[in-house]
């Protein structure tokens, strides 16, 4: 299910899911969780993996609040709801590294308090909170995963590795908000994908897991790697830092080594080359799709 | 993106069992029924008297962008 909402355009998404539409065996609703009878959809179900979310940190403040609540904790609530009657053998739940927050110290364990610092972090935390609940008062078999700021092919069109690579591309600046010595824990999509099926199979249910790519790069390093597997040396224009992004992010991968044998395979060098492969390709040969949110190119001579 | 071997087939019934109208289907004796209508690509509701229309092989189960029957 998805529910394609407009938080970017719907086109872009649905390019996402093109080939697996052509396969016999993939079924895809639009619903929101919040309005449908999950009952039926949950019918024989004997995993669930909730991705569900209205993302993006910066744009939780003021009134869009409201669709945060909506879709990360009321939808999160309803599917609970339901899973409560059904009793899946597992719920797989994305959390996210934003409940943290700032911390004192790096890496981050599960244990940590979490202080997140934008509402989206708190909407993430409480969905969590409530899949731990729902565990303990019902038994229904969740499991969260905190994902550390997830990249590669598809990835959302305002994240940075897709605004650095689509704008060194178009040859245009690409945006550093702060001075670039933020830093981030950053995973490969295949890497969380793994951790999902680790989680379904052998996470223990009530349980966290930090699910990170087992190193941290601050932004001022990625501009060395971007330099370096596209050839081309970036621009950048520098903006203030936004209110909401934390300063480091850093997993401590322990417990889901442990639990559920995790071990992220997919360094960031690699993991960005591959994005920078797939990029290429949808840029060029999908102008339908890429010319969504195009950026204009400088004139010649000035990339 | 072309998406024409699926084009060409019906809703599969597994999927169609399990949908329901969303708008009154927790309503006290309501059971969500949904009529399809192959040759419109459409899902109906009698009781809400709502259309949800089908746009690619996926089924558009949002309130907001269900249309009023008209007959």
């Amino acid at each position: 299910m998805d529910c394609f909402t407009r938080s970017y355009d719907p086109a872009l998404k649905k390019a996402n899911v093109a080939e697996l539409m052509q396969n016999d065996r993939f079924e895809l609703v639009q619903g929101d969780l919040v309005q449908m009878d999950l009952h039926g959809i949950l019918d024989g179900v004997d995993l669930v993996f909730h991705m569900a979310a209205q993302a993006g940190v910066r744009s939780s403040w003021g009134k869009e609040f409201e669709f945060y609540l909506h879709h990360n904790v009321l939808a999160t609530q309803r599917l609970l709801e339901a899973c409560r009657d059904k009793q899946p053998s597992r719920l797989v739940y994305a959390s996210s590294s934003s409940v943290y927050g700032d911390q004192r110290e790096y890496p981050s364990s599960e244990e940590a308090t979490p202080r997140p610092v934008s509402p989206y972090g708190v909407t993430k935390l409480a969905a969590e909170h409530l899949c731990v609940l729902y565990w303990k008062s019902y038994k229904v078999p969740s499991v969260s995963l905190r994902y550390f700021t997830v990249y590669g092919p598809r990835q959302r069109p305002d994240m940075a590795f897709h605004r650095f690579l689509k704008a060194i591309w178009s040859n245009v600046p690409l945006v550093i908000y702060g001075d670039g010595r933020q830093s981030r824990d950053f995973t490969y999509v295949s890497d969380i994908v793994d951790a999902n099926l680790r989680a379904a199979e052998a996470g223990r249910p009530g349980k966290v897991y930090n699910i990170g790519g087992g190193a941290r790069a601050s932004l001022r390093e990625v501009l060395g790697i971007l330099e370096k597997i596209t050839g081309r040396r970036p621009q950048v224009s520098w903006e203030r830092r936004e209110m909401g992004d934390v300063l480091h992010t850093m997993a401590d991968l322990t417990l889901a080594s442990r639990e559920i044998g995790y071990r992220p395979t997919v360094g960031l060098e690699e993991g960005l080359a591959r994005q920078w492969d797939w990029m290429r390709c949808w840029l060029e040969k999908m102008p339908q799709i890429s010319a969504l949110g195009r950026v204009s190119p400088l004139p010649p001579g000035q990339g | 993106m072309s998406w024409r071997w699926r084009m060409e087939m019906a809703l599969p019934k597994d999927l169609l069992e399990i949908l329901a109208c969303p708008k009154c289907v927790r309503e006290p004796g309501c059971t969500g029924e949904l009529e399809y209508r192959e040759s419109a690509n459409q899902l109906v509701c009698h009781h809400c008297r709502l259309v949800y229309r089908i746009e690619e092989d996926i089924p558009v189960m949002l309130i907001d962008e269900a249309t009023p029957l008209e007959e």
